[in-house]
């Protein structure tokens, strides 16, 4: 099954070490494959470093496809985390 | 508890102390690590003398006694002495007078001469003593050097601590000790570790038995003792736990109130112990010359992140712009 949503990074500083260490911890026990996609590069959102390659500001838009059994569950909690600003300003 | 007996059978030698009376009570606990010149006490003024320390008789303590009517010195010393005094020793090989010498028998004290002077002596005292009741703890882990690092593994057991080491020693590094490491706090603010008398320098590996590594690899792959920098712990790999990633926040352990950089390394087949613990303690030593590669690389990424954003925002704002 494959999910794909468009969201808006609402964190001040953007998607930095902290919420990119967020996303790698909720991601590493799900069964999907989930793909960020920014300015036409799309990178594995396991992959800590990949995520800050990309270096994404605030308010800037970007896309998220989770493919897998679990799709469903991991997309919702990543859009949550998403609009919760990762539990920040 | 440490003895009479102990100091004089470690130090004694370095002190030059000879033993003038009461050999027989060498067994007297030394309770205190002070070394006490009986000065005051001996012009009558108790106050705060409690009799644990060890009572220095210099120069100027054995010229004043020598000046007293003797009743008022035989007083004297009686209430210093009656207090359960653990040694007491006259420096610059003055021979003790015989209200002392007797005094001493009276009451079980051991009595020593000194070639040292007063100060000499007294500061080395304090240091061997304060050596001695230094706070220890022993801890399960094989402590070895690493470019001049000194670094505890710790883990459970048959998780290959010894193994590490091993593969430490092979490509030149030190041991200082194996499976259990003794820690002791110095000067109230670092810690230091040896290993145990009898099996330093000695490790136990699965499968081969007991090595002797002085003899296997060399002289210059040990070490006696070393300062406790780090602490990596390795661990069975936990699906579950989430390891770090980035290093940013540094984690420590307690040990003796001493706050010590700890590691976690998870373990999977194919990861390369020896050549982890040698990046953990490259990137140590790193930090401590003030270069932190975690904290640099998050800095570049926020001027990145900044950098974006304000000319995503010109962007944004001409476009607007042209569309008017």
């Amino acid at each position: 099954m494959k999910n794909t949503c468009k969201v808006r990074v609402k964190n001040a500083l953007g998607l930095h070490t902290r919420p990119a260490t967020s996303i790698v911890q909720m991601l590493q026990s799900c069964k999907s494959k989930v793909r960020i996609t920014y300015r036409r590069q799309t990178i594995d959102a396991k992959s800590i470093l990949s995520i800050l390659m990309l270096a994404v500001h605030k308010n800037a838009n970007i896309t998220i496809d989770v493919e897998g059994s679990d799709s469903d569950i991991v997309m919702k909690e990543l859009v949550d985390a998403f609009e919760n600003k990762f539990g920040e300003g | 508890m440490y003895r009479v007996k102990d100091l004089y059978k470690e130090h004694g030698t370095a002190l030059s102390l000879k033993i003038v009376e009461s050999e027989e009570c060498m067994k007297r606990s030394i309770r205190s690590q002070d070394v006490q010149r009986p000065g005051l006490a001996l012009s009558g003024y108790l106050y705060g003398h409690t009799g644990r320390r060890i009572i220095v008789f210099g120069k100027v303590e054995m010229g004043y006694l020598r000046d007293m009517p003797k009743e008022m010195r035989i007083e004297r010393l009686r209430a210093i002495f009656s207090m359960t005094v653990p040694a007491v020793i006259v420096s610059r090989n003055y021979r003790p007078t015989k209200e002392i010498v007797d005094l001493c028998s009276e009451y079980g004290i051991p009595l020593f001469r000194s070639k040292m002077m007063t100060m000499n002596l007294i500061s080395k005292l304090t240091l061997l003593l304060n050596e001695a009741f230094a706070p220890n703890v022993s801890m399960h882990g094989t402590f070895v050097e690493v470019f001049g690092v000194g670094a505890i593994i710790t883990g459970d057991s048959s998780v290959g601590k010894s193994e590490t080491a091993l593969g430490l020693l092979e490509r030149g590094h030190r041991l200082v000790s194996d499976d259990v490491v003794i820690i002791k706090k110095r000067e109230y603010s670092y810690l230091e570790g040896t290993g145990a008398e009898l099996t330093r320098h000695h490790m136990e590996i699965r499968g081969i038995g007991i090595i002797n590594v002085a003899n296997l690899y060399g002289a210059v792959c040990i070490r006696e003792s070393k300062r406790v920098d780090l602490v990596i712990k390795l661990e069975a790999w936990n699906d579950t736990k989430f390891y770090d990633r980035i290093g940013l926040s540094e984690k420590h352990c307690d040990i003796l109130g001493v706050k010590v950089p700890h590691h976690t390394v998870p373990l999977k087949p194919g990861r390369d112990l020896v050549l982890l613990v040698e990046t953990i303690v490259l990137n140590h030593r790193l930090k401590k010359v003030g270069y932190n590669s975690a904290e640099e690389f998050n800095t570049k990424l926020l001027e990145v992140i900044a950098r974006k954003s304000k000319t995503g925002k010109a962007q944004h704002e001409e476009h607007l712009q042209s569309t008017r």
